[in-house]
């Protein structure tokens, strides 16, 4: 008996379960690109410091695959950033700056992020709005918020804090420990059962819905949890700048989901991976520093970055399509 | 006591009334049929039961005491369990995935354990082991799955909530025989373990087969509820349509007009090879309506998929009238007169989300190259091709959406009706369907025939099969393995094709 020729596989394919397999070749090109123009870009030193400014990008794009998967989208999420960024780096400062008082900031960041991203998801959820201009409303009303705490860009942190980002811990960077923490979270995260709901959520709310999923709940969740990544971008950017500023994320928002997609999650949905968020983020920081090391003029340096954007995406789908096939 | 009671149950949207009276009562170990035409109402008193649908007025009892069902959870909560005519699947979530979804948050623990889903999940797959069919795994995205087994995972998922009360919503539309007898064998096992099930199908065979009583609902109201015994086809048929005259009971399409001196051959196959089709070759004449006939995924859809262009690959020769089908994509197959039209409406046929209209008239606009339509020229066609059909609907400016799962078929068959093509591809085109448009849907396909169109046609149902086709070719793992002529076209031969290669 011959069987017939397009015997299907019994089994998710390769791709269906890493997703994120191509935005991993996209940065393998991207550090060879890096490591030719510029040798010593590939140096431990210099790998630790793109690491260190574009942790924050990494937490962030983790933070929106969380909403992108349920089909939402947070357009304020770097509005919940800078409103961290200030409200730790005053809070620090009001304490008096103690190792105890950096502590109970961060704590208190985390959780304004939280309540940023709950206050998300009831305007979207409860009140039924389009995420895509609810979350550019509340990012604006955030941006408020974060003026009035400070108004100026300034006011720097106390040196424990950004020594102890930018420092060593037995030898190796403490960045890499939070990159190894962020890995558990997402190793963690990927089993849990909330999100095979999130995902079916996102896949089919009515289907979702009907199937008995307490959708509201899910969705609301998400855009906490979302709230607290970007939180965490948050004190990783102060660990990086050493200072507060009412407006250091706002740019980062549509870079969030730039890496998302570049990562393999589609905007519409129900599959897509946390992980490829990541390494989509460290793309991205990984073209801005070859434009960089290409040496293109300054002038010339937005354009290339966002052609750059463009051509990176473009092999993602073109991968995506060869390897489905 | 009965199990579950409604009393006066009512549903309008806007003006529209969805179900005006529905009063039912289930009682333990019952299978209860619930029958009417398309846009009857069906569905909603199922979404109603379901708690996915609130009414406006009436009275549910639970084991004799009232109570709301606001949503699904509180559905569940009551034992209560829903088989969706339009599935509530997540596609890109796998198969245990979508079995276990409803329970996932009842167990406890944060995480997921794969071997326990998969443990909960396997005594509902289990008894449809053997008709699960090619690519069906665990682990497989339900929306690589074909319409058939999709169909089956929501039936497993219903299932698996272990429910009292079971509603399945036309869960055999795109089932075949085979699989529908291992559906069967659960129904009577669940109704032997006094569960209560109601039942809706447009199969008559079925119903006759599992049903104990059945309620006939017209324009959203139940009008008659008696014993399936004591009852004949004719009269549900007549109660259906509410007509007095007793018209043509079963659905008797008459068999070809004799073919006149040579017949032309409007479609030529030869040696055609595509994904699940092993060099196929076939001629149909104009006028001709040619069955394909076999168990599921034999490689019947698959043939009309390929025909149609849209298959991956595909190699053969295929010459629709004297011109020889270049370019393996749909838009190059309705250029050379090709049309199709398929069951799965969900991922081939509804443009989700757009008007009734606009389901309605692409394939008229893109062979006119109308670049500027106006809606009300275009109203009027569209509004004669619904009504060939006895489509209901409310405007042609209302969503489709908001159209019954029968309704919206019908749409799906009339935008290729509004364009008459060369040669019509149906694959399973009636799901969802009922017994009185159906007989019309292929009186207007005979009259398209007479006029020189050649049709091929697939059916899950093989009554729909045989009583259409002037010939059948049986396909066994993507080969034709017999052709049925004749007087041959009958159940037996079929089954007997069907089986004896497999
Ligand atoms: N969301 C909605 N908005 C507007 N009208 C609706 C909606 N849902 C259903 N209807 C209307 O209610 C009527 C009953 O629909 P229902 O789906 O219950 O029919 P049905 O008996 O299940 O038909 P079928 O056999 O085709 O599945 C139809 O006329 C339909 O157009
Ligand atoms: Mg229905």
């Amino acid at each position: 008996m011959s069987l017939p020729s397009h015997a299907m596989p019994h089994q998710r394919s390769v791709f269906e379960r890493f997703p994120f397999i191509p935005a991993l070749g996209i940065l393998a090109v991207l550090l060879l690109l890096n490591g030719i123009a510029e040798p010593n870009s590939m140096s431990f030193g210099a790998i630790t410091g793109l690491t260190k400014t574009y942790l924050a990008l990494m937490f962030l794009a983790v933070a929106q695959s969380l909403v992108v998967f349920s089909s939402d989208i947070d357009l304020s999420v770097g509005a919940i950033l800078s409103l961290v960024n200030v409200v730790v780096v005053v809070l620090i400062e009001r304490l008096g700056g103690g190792a105890d008082a950096v502590l109970l900031s961060c704590l208190v960041g985390v959780l304004v992020g939280t309540l940023a991203g709950v206050f998300n998801g009831f305007v979207v959820v409860g009140l039924r709005l389009q995420p895509i201009v609810a979350t550019f409303a509340t990012g604006i009303v955030f941006t408020g918020l974060a003026l009035w705490v400070l108004p100026v860009a300034g006011m720097p942190v106390p040196q424990s804090f950004w020594r102890t980002y930018g420092g060593r811990i037995c030898d190796i960077p403490f960045v890499f420990y939070v990159v190894a923490a962020l890995g558990l979270l997402i190793w963690l995260t990927v089993r849990t059962k909330y999100i095979i709901q999130l995902m079916a959520v996102g896949d089919n709310r009515l289907a979702a819905y009907q199937s008995g999923l307490p959708v509201t709940r899910i969705r609301i969740k998400a855009f906490a949890l979302c709230g607290m990544l970007s939180a965490v971008a948050a004190l990783c950017i102060i660990g990086d700048t050493a200072s507060g500023d009412p407006v250091v994320g706002n740019a980062m928002t549509l870079y969030s989901v730039a890496a998302v997609v570049l990562g393999g999650t589609a905007l519409s949905g129900g599959s897509g991976s946390m992980l490829g968020s990541a390494i989509g983020a460290l793309i991205i920081g990984l073209i801005n520093s070859f434009v960089f090391f290409a040496g293109v003029s300054s002038e010339w340096q937005n354009f290339a970055q966002g052609v750059a954007v463009l051509v990176a995406l473009m092999a993602g789908v073109l991968i995506t399509r060869r390897i489905s096939k | 006591m009965p199990r579950l009671r409604l009393e006066g149950v009512c549903k309008r949207y806007g003006a529209t009334v969805a179900l005006g009276r529905g009063d039912l009562s289930l009682m333990p170990g019952e299978v209860h049929v619930l029958m009417g035409s398309n846009g009857s109402g069906k569905s909603t008193l199922s979404k109603i039961i379901a708690g996915s649908v609130r009414p406006d007025e009436g009275v549910i009892e639970c084991d004799g005491s009232i109570v709301t069902i606001p949503s699904p959870r509180a559905a569940r909560d009551l034992g209560i369990a829903v088989f969706y005519q339009e599935l509530s699947l997540a596609a890109h979530r796998s198969v245990v995935e979508n079995i276990c979804l409803p329970g996932l948050g009842h167990a406890r623990g944060l995480f997921r354990n794969r071997a326990e889903m998969t443990a909960a999940a396997e005594p509902f797959i289990e008894p449809f082991e053997s008709v699960l069919g090619e690519g069906f795994g665990l682990d497989v995205p339900v929306g690589r799955l074909r319409a058939d087994q999709r169909q089956l995972v929501e039936i497993m998922k219903t299932l698996a909530a272990r429910p009292d009360i079971l509603i399945f919503d036309e869960p055999t539309s795109a089932l075949d025989r085979a699989q529908v007898e291992c559906f069967m064998a659960v129904l009577r096992k669940l109704k032997a373990d006094g569960k209560s099930i109601i039942f809706i199908s447009h199969r008559m065979d079925e119903i006759f087969e599992i049903g104990d009583r059945v309620t006939i609902i017209r324009d959203g109201e139940t009008v008659r509820t008696s014993v399936l015994a004591d009852t004949t086809m004719e009269e549900i048929l007549r109660t259906m349509t509410g007509e007095e005259a007793t018209g043509p009971a079963a659905p008797a399409v008459s068999a070809a007009v004799k073919t006149p001196q040579r017949p032309t051959v409007k479609l030529k196959v030869s040696n055609l090879v595509a994904p699940g089709v092993n060099n196929v070759s076939f001629e149909v004449a104009a006028g001709e309506i040619l069955g394909f006939g076999g168990l599921h995924g034999q490689g019947q859809s698959a043939a009309l998929r390929a025909l149609f262009g849209a298959a991956q690959s595909r190699s053969g020769d295929i010459e629709v009238g004297t011109t020889r089908l270049t370019g393996n994509s749909p838009r190059a197959s309705i250029r050379n007169g090709l049309a199709y039209v398929s069951g799965d409406r969900a991922r081939d046929g509804v443009i989700e989300g757009r008007s009734i209209l606009e389901n309605t008239v692409p394939i008229y606009a893109l062979k006119n190259h109308l670049f500027v339509a106006s809606p009300r020229s275009l109203g009027a066609k569209a509004q004669q091709a619904l009504e060939q059909l006895q489509t209901k609907y409310q405007t042609l400016f209302h969503p489709i959406n908001s159209l019954s799962g029968g309704n919206q078929q019908k749409v799906v068959v009339s935008r290729w009706l509004m364009a008459p093509p060369e040669v019509m591809l149906l694959d399973d085109p009636t799901k969802g369907i009922d017994i009185a448009s159906k007989a019309e849907l292929f009186r207007v396909l005979r009259e398209l025939a007479a006029a020189g169109m050649a049709i091929l046609l697939y059916s899950s149902e093989d009554a729909e099969l045989l009583e259409n086709s002037d010939r059948v070719l049986v396909f066994n793992n993507g080969r034709t393995v017999r052709e049925l002529v004749g007087d041959e076209r009958t159940r037996y031969h079929l089954y007997h094709a069907a089986y004896e290669a497999a």
